[in-house]
């Protein structure tokens, strides 16, 4: 990622309509957005479809953004959002995810340790799958975002207290479904 | 396990890897989606619009309510003298609601008022009726066509071109030229209100 002064260039440019300045912006922040939509559905087509939404989404509110917080909260805080809606296309991911799994198994099958860490992968996002959407969230951005409370607290729009909490709830589920799993391969 | 033997673990889980020409292409396929993408809406919502409308249909209820108050205020003064011989009245009265008065009823529990949900009553010429039944008396102003329940007997009241009327009810029919049979103990008088037509 650039730095700040240069994306705060891009994104001025962006506001004026200069599409190569809103593609730098993605490029900079596509895998931590394609990160964040996997790991809140599990299914890799609408972890795409949903990236793709939330920068179309940044790009039509680009306004609203007043540099406040930073770029990248605020476009986690639309990716989250636009996660939040994705429960209508839960059947499709639910597909998605079934077929995701069962071709990385497929596919890594020729790898000793390979197979078994997408074996762990697999588990581990079908537990996550398992916690209500709030605490999925609050979970990819601590966890796998590297976000304190107080950072995922703003970009939820709630309380730190909420996400600690949402937290922790989170981790006690998560703590029953994995504990049978992936102790031979820690 | 404690949390970080969990954060171990769910940091070992790892994500799909996205193709690499998908990875090339991704912000083209972001700004291709811009262009097909609706353009957002700036101009500001017609939020009055629907605000205008309740506002409307709230005053037209209140103009209804205050209107029907008037004419039970009217009618009650009435109520004592024949309220449907007083011609002044039921001009009052039609006027207030245009085309929506399918009856004005007189009977022993006072001046009722039966009003059509929309502006679909013609204009004609007011029909009186007078039905007694032995006991009581029922007397109202409708128009040709209407379909009126009165002393316990539903009826179709219609207007011929000759001036006559005709009572149709579930179990007689009744004619301003054959006054006599009215079935059972039923006395029934009927005649248009010429003058009173709005």
């Amino acid at each position: 990622m650039g730095d700040m002064e240069e994306q705060q260039t891009w994104i001025a440019q962006s506001r004026n309509g200069d599409h190569a300045a809103f593609a730098a912006l993605i490029r900079a922040h596509q895998p931590m957005i394609h990160s964040l939509t996997y790991r809140m559905t599990g299914s890799l087509a609408d972890c795409q479809d949903l990236a793709q939404e939330t920068f179309i989404r940044a790009h039509q509110q680009l306004d609203s953004f007043n540099g406040t917080s930073k770029f990248s909260s605020w476009l986690y805080r639309i990716a989250v959002n636009a996660c939040l809606d994705w429960r209508r296309r839960e059947t499709r991911r639910s597909q998605l995810h079934d077929q995701w799994g069962q071709n990385q198994t497929t596919e890594s099958s020729g790898a000793n340790d390979g197979a078994a860490l997408d074996e762990l992968s697999r588990e581990v996002q079908a537990a996550l799958m398992k916690l209500p959407e709030k605490q999925r969230a609050a979970i990819a951005l601590t966890v796998y975002g590297g976000h304190n409370h107080a950072e995922a607290a703003k970009i939820l729009g709630c309380s730190e207290t909420t996400v600690s909490w949402r937290i922790f709830s989170a981790r006690r589920k998560l703590k029953k479904l994995l504990s049978k799993i992936g102790d031979c391969h820690e | 396990m404690n949390n970080s033997e969990l954060d171990a673990k769910l940091k070992a889980a790892r994500e799909p890897v996205l193709p690499a020409d998908y990875r090339e292409d991704f912000p083209r396929l972001v700004l291709a989606g811009l262009r097909s993408a609706p353009r957002e809406n700036r101009r500001p919502r017609r939020l009055w619009l629907p605000r205008l409308a309740w506002g409307m249909a709230t005053a037209a209820c209140i103009l209804i309510a205050f209107a029907i108050g008037h004419w039970h205020g009217l009618a009650e003064a009435k109520a004592g003298k024949d309220a449907l011989a007083n011609t002044k009245f039921i001009q009052e009265t039609l006027a207030m609601f245009p085309n929506r008065v399918r009856a004005i009823v007189q009977d022993e529990r006072g001046v009722n008022l039966v009003l059509s949900d929309t502006e679909n009553v013609p204009a004609s010429t007011p029909i009186y009726v007078r039905i007694c039944d032995g006991k009581n008396c029922s007397s109202l102003v409708t128009f040709s066509g209407q379909e009126i329940q009165i002393a316990g007997q539903k009826l179709t009241v219609l207007s011929q071109p000759d001036g006559g009327i005709i009572l149709e009810g579930n179990r007689f029919v009744w004619s301003s030229s054959e006054p006599v049979y009215a079935g059972r103990k039923l006395k029934i008088e009927a005649k248009n209100l010429g003058a009173t037509t709005m």
